[in-house]
Order: structure tokens, then sequence, then C-alpha cells
């Protein structure tokens, strides 16, 4: 298949062995997650062993669109394994990253990448197209993330002579680069084998969930570095160059500088100072963070900027550089941004009720009274960096470190503990109002982090806070959305929010959509989740986006075959099919499959004014008031069996049935569930 | 030495090589960027390879983005475009006239790789870091920037009389075809403030 380099390359840590196995073998999944979790279900015999035993795998997958044209498309990276930051089961899971690592592995050479075993001691990768060596990372263990990468490129490409056409191979006449090589580390988290530490890429690229980084430095893995000169075979250039061009023309696929219109909401919660740019990942149209004249900051965005608020309440309600440099902290230390801000407003909570404090029940001396400054984040995040005193029991995640205090059933019970789902803390979309999101993460793995529907909360929620008018009619948005909810086109029950049909048969349907797009279109063949779906565009005349051609449109291009959108979402249902297969293995049940109590118990408190989504109130499309509502937990239950019987998967157990792996050419893998006595009788 | 007619703009110039044979008129048309509009998505890069080699390559390409993702801006980030040079240093180094001005195609300073015999003259020979003329390691021959004269894979007319896939796919705006001659002394001729009234509005510097 053009688009695909060949080989994906085996890193054997245990005995430094290098290997590679052939893209063919696994191309029917196309690549990206659907590869990962057919490699898992081939490499890894044992499903239900700890994230941190030796036989568990990660797998780092590029996409045939990784270092394409594709627009929003090229730079995206997927990263799989069994995690090590859910409760109670350390569920198979993913991450994925921005930045250029993915298409530089694919300009090395390399679909993807198999990290296997253990290394006796730390080790770092270094990639240069087909040559590949494991080097000591005795000098770099210890570094935090941004010294290391620095560290890496001068060995590597530079000795200092950035800027240069550098050979990467055997001599000078052969094949060369002016880039840096493209990294991917762990800091002092994940050396510390920290359950909430990350891959970093770059200035802030991160697979912040699920404690690869932990999983890295329990493996003595410190970073892979890789650098490349080969080039992408393109199935038929002319038509993705000229898909490209028109996505600019006609659909708006650019910064609009003329206008000075972008995404409504700027992706970092500080003000952002005006030296500065956008910045992207490779092949973007339109890049979602920025880099600044301090350089402090640079390439985050969204929760890795946390701090902000708290910066601005401490400042009169102006950034300082506290917010820039708590974000500079995090990613250097490499540790999960969610878990840092949930467990640290988590533990502020604490201290406001005398629970935590010097000499409390929760013995904790950091200097909560300059929360705002730096004083306080600093200290905050480098305890947790380094294990040191209280800090060993952040290390972990706050829902163990809740566990661990002996506060956890009723931290959850009040809501005190945000923290949702398997253990994960809560992304800002609460399971009781945008219950798409809740539900994704619940029948999945990990908080879903996927924001398809997002923007139906914040278009119209943020037009009422503003006393402005609404960006477009609930009737309207809901119906154009419909049209391309394939092969459930035309319902736009879909997407009523009320509380009288969260948990109908629609939202069922939404439920399944919303995993099957986001497996394959996302997660495999790489679309990024910021500008991806493309549901609504204003430069289109009619408004319409270009899910359901666009997709297909770049990825028929570069594979040179056609692979429909239909054909996309039932292949994100296979994958799906075979995760849950593993989720199986691991010992899930419907019976887990619940929320935290508060989700049940306690009415949705937004941070935020009010919060609105498109619903239905006698028969009338409006935007409906989700905020103070909870669920309930018989309807919920009521809701998953609707689900399962929709997926085909058995309502008493939720694990996949017979028939559903079959007609998906998964008889292999119900073979081994009804060994394992996970199969639904006859 | 140059020796320079009139004063820039629709007037062609003409340059007298150091060997004193040749005089070699100005080129037609000039990339020009703006480095502290560019984003860094290498979206001209992968445009250029894939026009002009049918695949994607960072290395195969002929303008080059250089990036320090932790160095402060504007200095995170380089744009290295071909500039067209009224005294061509590549073409003057050519010992096969591989590396030649095209009269018939607006003056552009370009490579027929059939006749380059891989010398890499033309590479040492361009004042700028990365040179502007480059390497294509597979086929063994020099590679220089056209402005899309010569793009088998692109539908579209290049050259300066046509479009560049750079320029046209350029998702900021950030890239711009001129055939005004920049001023050839340092950046500021090549290196433009493309930043206005609505990149002002994004709360961006719209500073030179």
């Amino acid at each position: 298949m053009k688009g695909h380099m060949g080989k994906i390359l085996r890193l054997d840590l245990t005995n430094r062995k290098i290997s590679a196995l052939e893209t063919e073998q696994y191309e029917l999944w196309i690549g990206g997650h659907g590869m990962g979790s057919a490699i898992f279900w081939d490499f890894v015999q044992d499903k239900a062993i700890s994230g941190f035993d030796e036989q568990n795998i990660i797998i780092i997958m590029t996409s045939p669109l990784s270092g394409t044209l594709a627009p929003a498309a090229s730079g995206r990276t997927e990263v799989q394994g069994i995690g090590v930051q859910a409760s109670p089961i350390e569920w198979f899971t993913r991450g994925n990253f921005g930045g250029r690592f993915g298409p530089m592995m694919k300009f090395a050479g390399w679909d993807g990448i198999v990290i296997e075993g253990k290394a006796d001691s730390p080790v770092w990768v270094d990639i240069r197209n087909e040559k590949v060596e494991f080097k000591s990372a005795k000098e770099l263990w210890g570094l935090d993330t941004m010294q290391t990468q620095l560290q890496i490129w001068n060995e590597v490409c530079g000795g200092g002579r950035f800027g240069q056409w550098l050979p990467v191979g055997e001599t000078a006449m052969g094949q060369r680069t002016t880039q840096r090589p493209a990294v991917l580390t762990i800091g002092p988290s994940g050396e510390r084998k920290s359950r909430v530490g990350c891959l970093i890429h770059d200035a802030g690229n991160a697979v912040g969930q699920g404690g690869f980084g932990g999983i890295w430095g329990s493996k003595n893995l410190k970073a892979i570095s890789v650098i490349g000169t080969k080039s992408i075979p393109v199935g038929n250039p002319g038509a993705l160059l000229e898909a490209r061009l028109q996505a600019r023309k006609k659909f708006g696929f650019h910064v609009d500088y003329e206008k000075g219109e972008r995404d409504p909401h700027d992706f970092m919660f500080w003000d952002r100072p005006e030296q500065a740019r956008i910045q992207s990942c490779t092949g973007c149209y339109e890049g979602c963070r920025n880099r600044y004249e301090s350089g402090i900051g640079n390439e985050s965005q969204c929760v890795e900027t946390f701090y902000s608020f708290y910066d601005r309440a401490k400042h009169g309600g102006k950034t300082t550089e506290a917010a820039f440099k708590a974000t500079d902290s995090l990613q250097k230390y490499g540790v999960n941004a969610y878990e840092a801000w949930r467990g640290m407003e988590y533990l502020y909570k604490l201290y406001k009720m005398g629970v935590a404090g010097p000499g409390k029940e929760i013995d904790c001396k950091l200097p909560f009274d300059k929360m705002g400054e730096t004083g306080f984040i600093e200290e905050f995040l480098r305890v947790m960096a380094y294990r040191d005193g209280v800090g060993d029991i952040f290390a972990d995640g706050f829902y163990r470190a809740a566990q661990t205090w002996g506060r956890l059933d009723k931290d959850l019970k009040s809501g005190v503990l945000p923290y949702p789902y398997w253990g994960l803390p809560e992304h800002a979309y609460d399971p009781r109002g945008e219950v798409s999101w809740g539900y994704a993460s619940i029948l999945g793995d990990r908080d879903a982090n996927e924001h398809d529907f997002n923007f139906l909360f914040w278009e119209p929620s943020r037009a009422i806070w503003e006393g402005k008018p609404l960006p477009y009619e609930a009737e309207w948005v809901t119906r154009i959305i419909a049209e391309k909810l394939a092969p459930y086109e035309g319902n736009p029950l879909m997407l009523d929010y009320s509380s009288e049909n969260i948990y109908s048969d629609h939202l069922a349907k939404l439920s399944a959509w919303f995993r099957h797009y986001t497996r394959f279109w996302k997660q495999s063949a790489l679309y990024c989740d910021y500008r991806w779906p493309d549901f609504i565009r204003k430069d289109t005349p009619d408004g319409r986006g270009t899910t359901g051609e666009g997709e297909p449109l770049y990825l028929s291009a570069v594979t040179g075959q056609d692979i429909s959108f239909l054909e996309g979402m039932e292949l994100g249902r296979k994958i799906w099919n075979l995760d849950n297969a593993i989720w199986t293995l691991q010992g899930r049940h419907r019976d887990m499959v619940h929320f935290a109590d508060y989700i049940y118990e306690q009415p949705f408190k937004p941070s935020w004014p009010s919060a609105w989504l498109p619903g239905r109130k006698d028969g009338k499309w409006e935007y409906v008031r989700v905020d103070g509502r909870h669920l309930d937990k018989g309807k919920f239950e009521e809701f998953k069996t609707r689900y399962y019987k929709l997926e085909g998967w058995d309502a008493k157990t939720g694990w996949p049935e017979k028939e559903t792996l079959k007609s998906l050419g998964l008889d292999y893998v119900a073979a081994v569930l009804a060994d394992n006595d996970k199969l639904n009788r006859e | 030495m140059a020796v320079l007619l009139g004063t820039g703009g629709a007037l062609k110039e003409f340059v007298w090589l150091k060997n004193g044979i040749a005089a070699v008129p100005a080129s037609e048309g000039y990339l020009l960027v703006d480095t502290k509009k560019c984003q860094g998505c290498l979206t001209c890069m992968l445009a250029c390879s894939l026009a002009h080699e049918g695949e994607e390559s960072l290395s195969l390409s002929r303008i080059q983005i250089l990036q320090n993702p932790f160095e402060g801006y504007p200095d995170d980030l380089d744009i290295s475009q071909c500039r067209q040079c009224v005294d061509p240093k590549c073409v003057e180094a050519c010992p096969t006239e591989a590396l030649f001005v095209d009269k018939e195609n607006g003056n552009i300073r370009r490579i027929d790789e059939r006749k380059c015999i891989g010398c890499e003259s033309c590479i040492v020979a361009c004042p700028y870091t990365p040179s502007r003329s480059s390497w294509d390691g597979i086929e063994e021959h020099a590679l220089k920037c056209d402005l899309c004269l010569d793009t088998p894979y692109w539908n579209q007319a290049g050259g300066p009389g046509g479009k560049q896939a750079c320029v046209e796919l350029c998702p900021l705006g950030a890239l711009m075809f001129t055939k005004e001659i920049p001023d050839q002394v340092g950046d500021m001729g090549y290196n433009v403030n493309l930043r206005g009234k609505g990149w002002k509005k994004l709360g961006f510097s719209v500073e030179d």
C-alpha cells in the first residue's frame, strides 16, 4: 500500500536485538491504532498482565498519511500498550501525540516501532534511516525532557552545526538533512515509574494518559531518537496536491489571516503575548499552539496551561510568567497534565478542608499560601516528579492517593475527587452534561479526550454566557451533523442531549458511531482530534464541512486505493471489537462499567456559568441546559444494555458475541475468548 | 563584479560573472518569505517534493524550514529558500552548465539534471547556509528551486509566469512570489512582512 514504508521496527530491549516486521502483514488495518491492537493481540499472550510486566509491549504507530500533505492528518502518532494509570484494571490503552515524530519515523523508513522486554540498564535508541542502535543512557538518565533532547540532537546531528546539510548514513554522498532528530523521551517522572509519567516530544507534544512514561522507566528506556532522509511513496501525487489546494481555496483550510479569524477559542488558557507565532504539527493547516519570545511554554496548549487560572486569580486577572513557567516545568518533568491539574485541585480542596497541610491528617508541607505563584506549582510538580515525601503518593495518581489516604469512597461520593471513570481525572466535560464524552470514556478504557461533539457545548454556551446571538440554531446544526453520521445517517435524535433522551437507542447509536469513527479515522488513519471530524464550516456556502468526503479523499490519494468512508467506519467497528476482546481477557464485565458515585448522586455544578447542548423540549429543538442534573444509575444500566445489543455484545457481560466477531473476520479472536470461557454459550 | 544598470523594479539588471565571459540577466521571479508568520507545518516542503518528485520527502525539498522548538520566537524558525541571486555563484561554479540561467523561462537559475555530473560545486559555491542548491542522494545529482517550472506531478503551470506549489499551498500566506528584484544585500529583501490587519486582529505582532 502506498503511504507505507514497508517495515515496522522491533526493539527487543532484553536482548538488545533489532529486527523488523513487514508492514504488509498488518496492512488490512491500514495504520495507527488498528495495527497496534492487531500487533498487541499477536505478540502478548497473557493479556491480563500488569502494565509494568516485562512482557507488556508498547507500540508506536504512524499511518499512510503521516508525513504527507493530508491536512491535519500528517503529524499525529498513536501509542498503545497495557497502561498503568487506570483503576481497578490497568486497561490496554492508548495515547496520541503531535509534532513531527511520526513523519520522521516514515522518513527514516519505519511505519511503526514495537518496544518489547526490559533493558538491564538505561538505554536510548538511535534510529538513523535503517541504522538502529541501542546506546547507553547513562549520561541522559536524570536529565529533564528538554536537556535530553538537546543532548541527543548534538550527538546525532549537530555537534552544534545546525543549519547545514548533514549526512545521515555512511557517506557524505548519501542522503542529507537540515532537520534535527525527532526525539520521544521521558523525564524524571517516567524514570521513577510514575503511573502518570508521560512521553514528551520537542517542547510541548505529549502522550499524556496511560502512564507510558512510567512504563518506559520500568523498561529502562530513556528516549527514542529518529532522523530520516527517505521518501514516502504516494499513490496519486496530483490528486493529493489538488485536494490540498481545494481544501485551502474552497473549504477554508487555512489560518484566515485576511479576516483575522481562526478557531474561536484560543487553545491556551493564558493571555497570549503579541510576540509569538502560531506553531503546528507537520502538515496541519491551522496550528493550535504557539512559540513565544521567552521560549517558555513553547508548543503547549489546553490543559498543559492549567496553572493560568490560578495565576490569574492570584494576580488580579492578569497572566504572569508563573503560568508559563508552570507549563515549562510540567513538560520538562514529563508529568501528565490532567493528573497534575485535577490532583492539585483535589489537594487544594483537602487543604481548605483542613485535612491536608503541615502536620495535618495528610501531612503535606507544600506552600499553599503561594497558590497561583511559581513557588507553589514548582514545588508541587517537583515532589510529584521526584517522588519526594508526599510526592511519592502523588506520583501514582490521585485516585490511588485517595485510596492510600482512606478517602476514596467518600470523596467519590461527594465529588470532591473529580475522577468519574476508571480512576482517571475528569476532562472538564462532565459525564452528567456532555454524556457522549462520558459514555465514550466509560464504555472504553480511558478519558476519551475526543472532541468531535464538544463544539456543540462550547459554541452555544459561550454565546449564551456573553449575551451574543447563537452561532446556529439547534435544529440546523443537529440536522447537518446527522447527515454525516453514516451508517446511522439521518437521525438527529442522536444529538438530543435532553434528559429524556440520553439513555435511548439514539444515544447508543451516537456512542457506537463515535467509537467506530475515532478508532479508524482518527486513531488509525490519524486525522487529528482537534480538526476532525469536519462537521460544520462557515467558509462553505451551505455551512457543511467535509467529513464524509474529506477523510476518504486524502487517504485514497495517498494509498492509491479506494477506501470509502463507510469502509473506514466498518474497520473502526472491527478495531473496537478487537479492543473489547482484549479488555474482556483483562477481566472486563459490564458490572464494573460504572461511573463514580457522584455522577449519579450529585448535581452537575460546572466551573462555568452554565452548560448548554442541543436537545428537544416538547418536540422542538433548542439548546437545553444540562448543568444541575445527574445521571440515573438504573437508566444508565438500561442504556448499557441497549448499547451492547447495538454492538452485538452479550448484554449480560458486555463481551463481544461470537457472531459479531465472525462477521468482522475475527474468528481467531472468538476462539481465544472461547478458550478462556469468555464467549457466549449457544 | 556586478554592474547594475538602473534602479530595481522593471529594469533588467545584468551581471558580469567573475570570469568576465558571460553576462547573466536577472531572474524574473523570486520567493519572498515571512519567517515571523510561518507556523512550521512544512506544507511547503511536502508540496515541493511531491510536485517535483512525486513523493513526500524533506531531503528532496528545494525549500527548507529549520526549527528549534525550545528557542524563543522569532529565532526558533528560519526559512531557507533559493534567492535566484542576481549574481548567481552556483551558475558561475557549474562546470557543465547544468546549473544555468534559463533565458526561455524568465531567466530562472535552474538545474538540467541530465547535464549534472554530481560534482557538487554549486552546493559548495552557494553563499547561504544551508546551501540552496542541494543533493539528491538517490539519483545523485543536484537539486534547486526552479519556481516550479518543472513539476511533472502537479497540474498547474509554474515558472515565473505561473504558480509555485509552496506559495499556493501555504496555509498562512507566509510565502509570496514577486517579479521585483529584492535587495541582494542581507536578508531584508527576502524576509519580508506579510502580516496585515487580519494578523493583528488575531492578536499577533505585525512589526517587521
